[in-house]
């Protein structure tokens, strides 16, 4: 009560300043005439009385001050004052200002957007009622760590016991998958989960409902549910969703429900699940986890949780899946008999969902890299705040002779100091707002690209907190020691302008330790954009192989438009038969998914000259009838795929020469065979030898040479075709258009999924490599920014410390050349080392890249990696645009030394 | 030195209360009030009152509000709280107490 008392009243004091102190005025002002009256009736003259009143009464401004520091908001005035003076300061100084918000906004924009993604990656965790009474539950591997893939039987038998877990639900990791809206096919990403999955969370649909178990039987008509992002997001939200039928993978799925609001998915990493649907759904919508149902052996992706009953403890839990363990190793021995990536081991691991983020296995690494990226961009803040810190100085000692004044005149230091802080301070929170908004439109700009999966990046209140917080902290930081620094003065020598000794410039000082690694940094990043420019270009050189002019595309995939498998194939090939009569084709082909992508699999030859039996590594390409004629691809020995090869004849393929070459000892290797290292059944014989060929890895670099290669045909893969390849003699882009036309023929309710030219193709397949380049040289931009402005700053602060010595130089008789020249040694002293540094390990980085070979596994797969090759143009390029930044940054602050009239700087003002 | 001045911060306090007692004033008429009680021996200096009231109505034992003198002037009247009616009266209490024992050790033979 009180102390809302006193809040109130100063809020009110603070809010209503002006009136507050007009009263003031006044009550004073009618105590002065009461007083004046009183006097007069004594018998003193007005004039006398007036003079007397004053005199008793004291200085009015005293009274006004001590009465507003009886209000309490004397300390709010202060810093009222500060701000403005600050803010008028700062816009006096409107170069620096601009500079140094520029440079605090990236340094705290770069910051915020990595936190954001860190934020919505691991620190939003989803919130579930009584959240610590949920358990995970994984199966181990062999060395008994928790898995990410456990069996579906398994999951069965967790199920069954009711008397430990009240409820226990399963869900896949995020899925791909395309549904159609709006006529276009779309990507979104699925979840498949029990029926129970709210009732374990403890969550409820925020419309509609959830499936049941009878939707969750093989064969029951497909249903999910929408998740509330994505409802939101790609419906707008429309409430008569629900009912609705669409179409996901070609399948009619009607919509039942939309997920709880604060609901985004079960792998809690910021990736926002667009559909939930029945476990049972899998098999139907995507091929590979088919058999989820059969032994403990078949192992899934699922992610196991469970709702421990009323008084029963994570230690009983533990038990009791313990001996599930046991009973399962005994039942299906052979299950525990794999080897490879996914053993299963004996045992099983219980932990409370609170304990968890993503998985056991994966938090520590995922900590430890969110770590380092913001470590790294910390990074880039300190030196952004070391080199502000160093121009802060320069100005401090800019201001040495006022601050001697005011000091003089009777202000505190501390009062300058907080002066001098809030400065910094506005500056901050500027650069704060700056790096928000730079934050917000950088992440803008990411989610634009059309991923299939995506992100939840917004900003939320934990994002604002941090950017302030930075914000604050780097203004402090930055600003503190100057602000000490430039206060701590000796008043009578700086009155006299005799506080300013002469420093050792050449000593190696921290600061010049800093630039130099700014200016190594930047040469570094300088050479990283040099090595990914370079990669682009060799793959642009790189002999293709295949036909690219006057080639064009068009996927669209048959089940969007309800088409029956039969049905499908007529339609096929009535569209390939049309596709063929337009004027000016040449050549067309069917073909299931895009050309040149390839899949890994391990393949076992059959061979008499290669290692028996061996497995290799191979990459697997889609071909059909008439592929290689419209690509051109020239066909070396035997025959390519025709009519003749059907789902039901013998398998066989075409492989590249230097498959032949490689595993089968000789190019002619037309009748020699292989199989699949997953299907014993599954020989395939060689039926012809082609030219090898730029090809895919991942779905995207079209160009990147890889090992050897082998071609299937779609028609012995058991799927349906589903794009038209044609070669034309004439335009390819017109021909796309043409095709588009023969599609809306055939059916007008069929999506164009993709509908490109090869060029277009081999265009976007460089995109990757592209961003790489384009984000190396962004950032040795900033690397250059900041290091220029560490050295404007090194040598602003130099020249300042030393305008005493160059005005007595100068006096003497010395040259504006020589004074500079005499500057500019140390600074090309300092961005000499640092290039040289730099260039260093730059060579260092592609030597190793060099000798690291074609490829590198780097976790996510095998990438290939470009050996670059030295060349010296380009490094002396980078030194050259190095060392130009450096003195251009460096002269503005020299000249000013050699404009310092000799008298002048002599005087110091 | 900073009890000798709580000291003399607490009876001003509770002096301007005193003089709040009967009826709202505005600050001269408390000054003058004051004065002519203390038959002119206390002379409250105006940089001394007027903290003083902001500081008691910012403790909530004053209230203050604009209106026309007799003189038909606009001022500022002060008038207690029941806060600091109950302040006021803890005060008195506490004073007679303090003033009776100083006295008695003043007035003490041997």
């Amino acid at each position: 009560m009180r102390a809302w008392h006193i809040l109130r009243s100063r809020l009110t004091s603070i809010v209503f300043r002006d009136r507050r102190e007009s009263d003031l005025s006044e009550e004073l002002r009618l105590h002065l005439e009461r007083e004046t009256e009183r006097l007069q009736a004594t018998g003193l003259s007005r004039e006398e009385a007036r003079l007397q009143a004053l005199r008793l009464f004291g200085g009015v401004e005293q009274i006004k001050e001590a009465a507003r520091d009886a209000r309490g908001t004397g300390a709010w005035d202060a810093l009222v004052r500060d701000t403005r003076h600050g803010l008028r300061r700062l816009l006096r100084d409107w170069r620096f200002t601009t500079a140094a918000v520029l440079i605090l906004g990236i340094a705290i924009g770069a910051n915020t957007a990595i936190f954001s993604v860190v934020n919505a990656v691991l620190f939003r965790k989803q919130t579930f009622a009584d959240a610590n009474r949920l358990v995970n539950i994984y199966q181990n591997d062999r060395s008994g760590k928790p898995m990410v893939v456990i069996s579906y039987a398994a999951y069965m038998e967790m199920a069954e016991y009711t008397d430990i877990f009240s409820g226990t639900m399963a869900s896949s990791i995020p899925n791909p998958v395309r549904y159609l809206a709006e006529g276009a096919v779309r990507n979104a990403v699925a979840e498949f989960s029990s029926a129970n999955y709210l009732n374990v969370l403890g969550l409820q649909p925020s419309l509609g409902r959830w499936f049941d178990a009878t939707e969750e039987r093989r064969g029951a008509p497909l249903v999910a549910v929408l998740g509330h992002q994505a409802w939101t997001r790609l419906f707008h939200a429309d409430p008569s969703i629900v009912g609705r039928v669409i179409r996901m993978e070609g399948l009619p799925v009607t919509i039942i429900g939309v997920g709880p609001a604060n609901l985004r998915g079960t792998l809690d990493v910021g990736l926002g699940t667009d559909f939930w649907l029945p476990i049972t759904a899998v098999p139907e919508l995507i091929s590979p986890m088919g058999a989820l149902r059969d032994a403990p052996t078949i192992l899934a992706p699922l992610f196991v949780k469970a709702r421990l009953r009323d008084g029963v403890t994570v230690a009983q839990a533990r038990a009791a899946m313990d001996v599930l363990a046991r009973r399962l190793a005994d039942e299906y021995p052979d299950a525990f008999r794999n080897s490879g990536e996914f053993a299963l081991g004996p045992g099983i691991t219980v932990i409370p969902s609170t304990d968890v983020r993503v998985h056991p296995q994966a938090d520590v690494p995922f900590m430890a890299l969110a770590s380092i990226v913001l470590f790294i961009v910390g990074l880039v803040l300190a030196i952004a705040c070391s080199n502000l810190a160093t121009l802060l100085l320069v100005r401090g000692a800019a201001r040495a002779k006022e601050v001697s004044v005011r000091l003089a005149m009777g202000a505190t230091r501390r009062q300058l100091v907080r002066h001098l802080l809030i400065e910094s301070l506005l500056l901050s929170l500027a650069g704060g707002i700056v790096g928000c908004v730079l934050a917000w439109w950088g992440m803008r700009a990411l989610q634009t690209i059309d991923l299939p999966f995506r992100v939840d990046m917004h900003v939320d209140y934990r994002v604002l907190a941090f950017a302030i917080v930075l914000s604050l902290i780097t203004g402090v930081v930055f600003g503190l020691a100057p602000a000490i620094k430039a206060t701590r003065v000796d008043l009578l020598q700086t009155l006299r302008d005799e506080g300013l000794q002469p420093i050792d410039h050449r000593r190696l000082t921290l600061k010049n330790a800093l630039i130099v690694v700014q200016v190594a940094i930047s040469v570094l990043l300088l050479g990283g954009t040099s090595i990914f420019l370079q990669a682009t270009a060799a793959t642009r050189a790189l002999r293709v192989g295949y036909a690219v002019d006057g080639v064009a595309m068009l996927e669209t995939d048959w089940r969007f438009a309800g088409y029956s498998e039969s049905a499908a194939k007529t339609a096929q090939d009535d569209l390939l038969r049309r596709i063929e009569a337009i004027p000016g084709v040449e050549s067309a082909a069917l073909l299931r998914g895009l050309p040149m992508v390839s899949t890994g699999m391990s393949i076992v030859v059959d061979s008499a000259t290669g290692q028996p039996g061996s497995e290799v590594e191979f990459h697997m390409l889609e071909a059909g009838p008439g592929f290689f004629d419209t690509l051109r691809i020239p066909l070396l020995y035997g025959r390519v795929f025709d009519a003749r090869d059907r789902a039901d004849s013998p398998r066989v393929a075409v492989i590249t020469e230097t498959m032949a070459r490689k595993y089968f000892g000789a190019v002619d290797a037309v009748g020699r065979r292989f199989r699949l290292k997953a299907d014993p059944n599954s020989w395939t014989e060689v039926i012809g030898i082609v030219r090898d060929t730029g090809t895919g890895d991942f779905e995207d670099d079209v160009l990147a040479p890889i090992g050897p290669t082998y071609y299937r045909s779609y028609t012995q893969s058991g799927a349906q075709a589903t794009t038209v390849l044609a070669r034309t003699s004439r335009d390819a882009a017109s021909l796309i258009a043409a095709m588009q036309r023969e599609l809306r023929a055939v059916d007008i309710t069929l999506p164009a999924i993709t509908a490109k030219t090869m060029a277009q193709r081999l265009e976007e397949s460089q995109t990757a490599p592209a961003v790489v380049a384009t984000l190396f040289a962004i950032l040795a931009g900033l690397g250059l920014v900041l290091a220029s402005i560490g050295l404007y700053a090194v040598v602003a602060f130099a020249v300042a410390r030393r305008s005493r010595e160059i005005g007595i130089r100068m006096a003497l008789g010395a040259r504006s050349q020589q004074v500079v020249s005499s500057i500019a040694r140390g600074v090309a002293a300092l961005i000499a080392v640092g290039t040289g540094i730099g260039l260093f390990f730059t060579v260092l980085l592609m030597l190793v890249m060099r000798a690291g070979g074609g490829s590198a596994d780097v976790g996510i797969g095998h990438m290939s990696v470009y050996r670059p090759s030295i060349d010296p143009l380009a490094l002396l390029g980078i030194a050259a645009v190095t060392a130009l930044v450096g003195v251009a940054a460096a002269f503005v602050p020299a000249r000013r030394a050699t404009r310092l009239h000799p008298l002048v700087a002599l005087r110091h003002e | 030195m900073n009890d000798r001045s709580d000291v003399l911060q607490g009876t001003l306090d509770m002096l301007v209360l005193r003089a709040l007692q009967l009826e709202p004033m505005h600050g001269w008429g408390i000054a003058e009030r004051i004065e002519h009680w203390s038959e002119h021996v206390l002379q409250l200096g105006q940089g001394t009152l007027y903290p003083g009231l902001y500081r008691l109505e910012r403790q909530n034992f004053i209230r203050s509000e604009w209106r026309i003198t007799d003189k038909n002037r606009r001022a500022r009247y002060y008038s207690l709280t029941a806060r600091g009616r109950k302040y006021l009266n803890e005060s008195l209490e506490q004073w007679r107490r303090v003033s009776r024992a100083i006295n008695l050790v003043l007035d003490a033979v041997n």
